[in-house]
């Protein structure tokens, strides 16, 4: 825990070079994969993933059995001037969930994005492959790193990498949206960076954990604090600063559409929880926790009814996204100001369970739509008649993926919901009780809409102009069946989400 | 492995291997013929839970418990038996159709959804299965795949969710009064009385299984779901699946506390279901609706019945209300199924007229069929005092309305389809009507839990029988009349509904497309950057 | 005032004058050129950090100047970027601009390329 920062700014843990490692194999795959190129692209995602997986589990075994955080020095060189590489929980889950979405991608991408055989390369597949790798690198940074600079360059590399996989289709649309979503982000890393020089300014580090210790509450940081946040939740597309995410998200290829959704936009909301529970001294600003809990709130509404109004089924999808990620915002109204009781305990836990089961349900559901659109040649809703007949596994993975979204038994997405449900009326804001259950239901009304068109009849059955294989459509089914799975979790607050966190969490979190 | 655990964990196990074994094409197109012995273990169970109510019959699996009451081993026996012969009455309805399969796959998991509901002794397998007999049951009234029918499964599917919520916000509740956290329904019930919500709980969670069971004014979607689904979709989901709202009402109100408020909500409404359905139905033409209309009517005297025990913390409503429910399960399927039947051969009109006017007059409490058994669990509540005429007048509507029934059971044909009677249609009916008059009488010799009094005076015959009369009278009234009845259009109201969601969400689209421009985004950003520097500066 | 504050103030302009850029002008470009000046206005604020942490002797704090190289590294890689989209977008559409194309809610293409 933070208290024990001084012996753990030393010790570095036995198996701290997994965390090195997780880093260095992605970027390595880049860069064999942009020099070699040709056909050795792809073959090197793959063996990067199959590493990455390995890396994944076992980072998160060992905080798992230890229940402590995983911790490097970088060079040797300790803090204030030194980078840290540290595992907590919650990065742990994050690296996890993270590769096994993007080996699920690579395998649905496959078929899309093949390089030929004769070693003449394309355009779209060669870049795919290597942003693939790219994004994985950012986000295993962003979830490792424990210096605020490192975290600024590791935010970047992130967007710049996914930027191109937006306007990888070459449309006139997909490119606009890709610079409009470039524009915005920048924008907001450029808030990050000016909080970052008044932090500097004031304490001088940018260790996460001498941060920590050092910070008091003060004009200085209040600014930083601030302008970080505002600059992160551009990118993390809460409303109301959402209004690029859904061109993008829907003018990409489907398998980049599955990775923006469900791990991009989270990379910058994991950096807000990292500045306002790692960095932030005990007492957090509740006023402006209440904001960021009403930001969500309005999301969850506004992208809910948005969604349901959509034509087209991947532009419903996103917005489906601006919705979820609302949900993640109630985490801090529930959890800021509540420390010590048990309750803060649960709202953390159901804000990280919707964040894990909403990354595998969304991913599934990009990939059942792109199926889908591929195989009708359109992606119109309310022509989808026939559907469940010709691609039944697909739409079958898009029924389970609705389920967790909807919030409805099994699936990790009730889990979540029960979570904060209880948290919240526990601690007597029901309001927030009031916009889950709400939002439960809206979700419900744009899931059942594209269900009933898909499961409706047709006069004949439509023709495919693709032909999907049957271990294709259940790509999405294995990811959708993963969210189902989380709804085994037990209805309480999970000792492994809070390894490495400060005690204030009320259960005992080390 | 105690007895328990194998008996009740089978109930659930074989519908749930059946229902994953539909992955398979090949065995999904034979699974109809299967799905008829899918609840037979259900039938097991009710009957080893139901002989010796002083055994404790309950077990668990990691975190869900099963448990099954004498209430309980009544509603999940008759639902089983309705199950099977349904089921047997669904593999000839369906021989004919294309996706018979996939037809099967939703039957099952409303099978699931029902069993599970019943048996389910903590709040989140409760909910569990509550979720998947709506699904389920979307999926039936779909079938068809005519507009009506979609139209119905999204009306249904959306007045479910909504009920699912408010019932979902009651369970939090719940849970948070419940002592030590336990998750037990037993458990928080009972720690339901010191808690400050009691009053809030309790009420979401009435409103969630009224909503369920279609007590009016949310009633709309009955009608309207059980005139589109298919027959033998129909008969399960109106007889058993309707029944999970009044499991839910038995399990889940604090009978031990009361709560007056809720209570009374809860009676006041039952009085205007009850009659209510009686109105609605005896405009209606399909014999389909008047069932529906009918089960609304039924449905507001068990929710009387709950609120009467509510309010005057009376536990005795419990095993009064599964009894009563019982009964309707029966009754009621069996109906639907006789609604399927042509009755263009000669022959067929006695074997489903005759048996059709029994069952009609059982459900008005005519004496010596079960429903007279039914209407005497329910009398020491609500049949004396001032609530005798209550009685006696929803005896007299429901005669009414069933009478009516059977002569719209007979117009010309009503169903669309016009299969000519096979046997396989004919026998699941008339079993399902001996089992509906038999099996009251049959509870009552196997167990003693429930309080009904076998002695039968002559004054007690005179006042199950007269509002018989009564209602006779008003159907040859009603059917002499010249004047066409307005038909009290149910849809229309599901219209309203919508035109507002839309007027709602248009509006919300506009203010997208106007926050959606550049500048807006990113003076926001400007905003929101100002809004927190002020308030974490000036919080500190 | 010193040098520190004046230039502190003058990156404040800066970064006043890029955001106005940024969020007003509807040229894609403009916007570029706008961020560009943001970001500049950044590092000056980076390089008074530098100046006024600096210890007995230096005159300068090098953390700071490390990060504002870095800095001009990322905002160069961006700029690139964003310029490589402007001319791409020029080419395939011949109008270059950040706003939806009336067709584009209703786009009945969803298949990718």
């Amino acid at each position: 825990m933070i208290a024990d920062a001084a012996t753990s700014l030393d010790a570095a843990s036995t198996h701290g070079y997994l965390l090195v490692l997780a880093i260095v194999v992605p970027v390595g795959g880049v860069l064999i994969a942009t020099a070699v190129g040709g056909r050795t692209a792809e073959r090197t995602a793959f063996a990067v993933i199959a590493a990455g997986l390995i890396l994944g589990f076992a980072i998160l075994l060992d905080v798992w059995m230890t229940s402590r955080p995983l911790a490097y020095v970088l060079g040797n060189w300790a803090a204030p001037l030194g980078i840290t590489l540290r595992a907590d929980g919650i990065s742990a889950v994050m690296l996890v969930t993270t590769a096994l979405i993007i080996a699920a991608t690579a395998l649905y991408a496959c078929a899309d994005f093949t390089i030929p055989r004769d070693g003449l390369e394309a355009r779209a597949p060669f870049v795919f492959w290597v942003l693939l790798l790219a994004v994985w690198a950012a986000l295993n940074t962003v979830f490792l790193s424990g210096d605020l600079f490192n975290l600024y360059v590791a935010l970047e590399l992130l967007t710049f990498a996914a930027v191109p996989l937006v306007a990888l289709s070459g449309r006139a649309e997909a490119i606009t949206a890709a610079l409009r979503y470039l524009l915005f982000a920048l924008a907001g890393s450029i808030f990050y960076l000016l909080g970052v020089a008044l932090l500097y300014g004031a304490y001088g580090t940018l260790d996460i954990i001498l941060l920590h210790q050092r910070i008091r509450p003060e004009l200085a940081v209040s600014l930083a604090v601030a302008m970080m946040t505002a600059g992160l939740l551009a990118k993390t597309a809460l409303f109301p600063l959402h209004f690029w995410l859904p061109p993008a998200h829907a003018g990409a290829p489907p398998a980049a559409s599955a990775i923006l959704s469900a791990l991009v936009v989270k990379g910058s909301f994991f950096l807000i929880i990292r500045i306002w529970f790692d960095v932030l001294p005990g007492s957090r600003s509740l006023a402006a926790a209440q904001v960021l809990g009403v930001m969500g709130a309005a999301a969850i509404l506004f992208g809910s009814i948005v969604a349901f109004r959509q034509a087209r089924l991947k532009l419903l999808i996103a917005y489906s996204t601006v919705a979820q990620i609302g949900y993640l915002f109630l985490l801090f109204p529930l959890v800021v100001g509540f420390e010590g009781s048990p309750w803060s305990a649960t709202a953390w836990t159901g804000g990280w369970i919707q964040l894990v089961s909403h990354a595998f349900a969304k991913a599934a559901m990009f990939m059942a739509a792109g199926l889908i659109a591929q195989a009708l040649g359109h992606d119109r809703i309310d022509d989808l008649g026939g559907v469940a007949r010709a691609l039944p596994l697909t739409v079958l993975a898009f029924a389970i993926s609705g389920i967790s979204l909807m919030g409805v038994p099994p699936s990790g997405g009730f889990v979540a919901k029960w979570l904060m449900l209880s948290a919240s009326v526990e601690e007597g804001q029901w309001w927030w009780a009031v916009t889950v259950v709400a939002g439960g239901l809206i979700a419900g009304a744009y899931v059942i809409r594209v269900m009933t068109r898909m499961l409706g009849p047709r006069l004949e059955l439509p023709t495919l102009s693709v032909k999907v294989d049957r271990w294709r459509q259940s790509l999405p089914l294995s990811l959708a069946i993963c969210a189902m799975l989380l709804g085994l979790l037990p209805l309480q607050s999970l000792e492994l989400l809070q390894v490495g966190l400060p005690h204030f969490l009320g259960s005992a979190g080390r | 492995m105690t007895d328990a655990t194998i008996v009740l964990s089978s109930a659930l196990a074989l519908p749930g291997v059946l229902l994953l074994l539909c992955l398979f094409p090949s065995v999904r197109a034979r699974m109809p013929k299967f799905a008829v012995i899918a609840p037979v273990p259900a039938l097991a169970a009710a009957w080893f839970a139901g002989r010796d109510p002083s055994i404790v019959f309950a077990t668990h699996f990691f975190q869900g418990h099963l448990a099954l009451d004498v209430a309980g081993a009544l509603l999940l026996a008759a639902a089983a038996i309705l199950w099977i012969c349904a089921g047997l009455y669904a593999a000839t309805e369906m021989r004919r159709s294309r996706n018979a399969g996939n037809f099967s796959a939703w039957w099952l998991t409303a099978m699931l959804g029902n069993f599970g509901v019943v048996m389910s002794a903590d709040i989140a397998s409760f909910y569990l299965f509550l979720a998947a007999g709506t699904i389920g049951a979307y999926g039936m009234i779909m079938h068809t795949m005519t507009p009506d029918a979609r139209r119905a499964s999204v009306t249904y599917i959306g007045f479910a969710l909504a009920g699912e919520a408010s019932i979902l916000i009651g369970l939090v509740l719940l849970a948070a009064a419940s002592p030590g956290h336990s998750l037990l329904i037993r458990d928080a019930v009972a720690g339901l009385s010191p808690s400050p919500w009691r009053d809030l709980t309790v009420a979401f969670l009435a409103l969630g299984f009224g909503l369920k069971i279609g007590l009016a004014p949310l009633h709309i979607w009955m009608p309207l779901a059980y005139t589109a689904a298919p027959i033998s979709a129909a008969a399960v989901l109106s007889g058993a699946a309707v029944k999970a709202g009044v499991i839910g009402l038995i399990r889940f109100m604090p009978f031990d506390a009361g709560s007056v408020n809720v209570g009374t909500g809860l009676a006041m409404a039952g009085i205007v279901s009850t009659f209510y359905g009686v109105a609605v139905g005896i405009t209606r033409a399909n014999p389909k609706t008047i069932l529906a209309c009918s089960s609304i009517s039924q449905m507001g005297v068990i929710a009387t019945l709950i609120g009467v025990g509510l309010a005057t913390a009376n536990a005795g409503v419990a095993i009064a209300a599964a009894f009563y429910g019982a009964h309707h399960v029966l009754v009621k399927g069996g109906l639907f199924l006789a609604a399927g039947i042509g009755v263009s051969d000669r022959r067929n009109r006695w074997l489903v007229f005759v048996p059709a006017t029994v069952l009609a007059f059982a459900l008005a409490g005519l004496p010596f069929t079960g429903g007279y058994l039914a209407k005497e669990a329910v009398k020491p509540f609500i049949g004396e005092g001032a609530f005798a005429i209550f009685a006696a007048l929803s005896a007299a509507g429901t005669t009414l309305l069933m009478l009516f029934f059977v002569t719209r059971l007979g117009s010309a044909s009503h169903d669309p389809r016009g299969t000519p009677t096979a046997s396989g249609l004919l026998v699941p009916w008339l079993a399902t009507a001996f089992f509906a008059i038999a099996i009251p009488w049959l509870s009552l010799s196997l167990t003693d839990a429930i309080p009904i009094s076998e002695v039968n005076s002559i004054a007690d015959l005179w006042s199950a029988i007269w509002p018989i009369l009564i209602g006779g009278g008003l159907v040859a009234l009603w059917l002499n009349q010249k004047r066409q009845p307005r038909e009290i259009d149910v849809a229309s109201a599901a219209d309203i509904i919508r035109r507002m969601m839309t007027i709602c969400t248009s509006t919300v689209e506009r203010a997208e497309a106007i926050l959606r421009q550049w500048q807006a985004g990113s003076i926001s950003l400007l905003a929101v950057t100002t809004v927190l520097i002020v308030i974490i500066a000036t919080g500190r | 005032m010193t040098s520190a504050t004046l230039f502190g103030l003058c990156g404040a302009i800066l970064i006043g004058l890029g955001l106005f850029e940024l969020i007003t002008d509807p040229h894609p470009l403009r916007k570029i050129l706008g961020f560009n000046l943001l970001g500049g206005g950044v590092f000056l604020v980076l390089g008074v950090v530098a100046r006024r942490g600096a210890a007995a002797g230096y005159l300068g704090d090098p953390v700071p100047q490390a990060l504002v190289i870095t800095g001009i590294v990322v905002a160069f890689s961006a700029t690139a970027l964003a310029v490589a989209l402007v001319v791409r977008l020029s080419e395939v559409s011949g109008r270059v601009s950040l706003a939806y194309a009336s067709s584009e809610q209703t786009d009945s293409d969803g298949a990718e390329g």
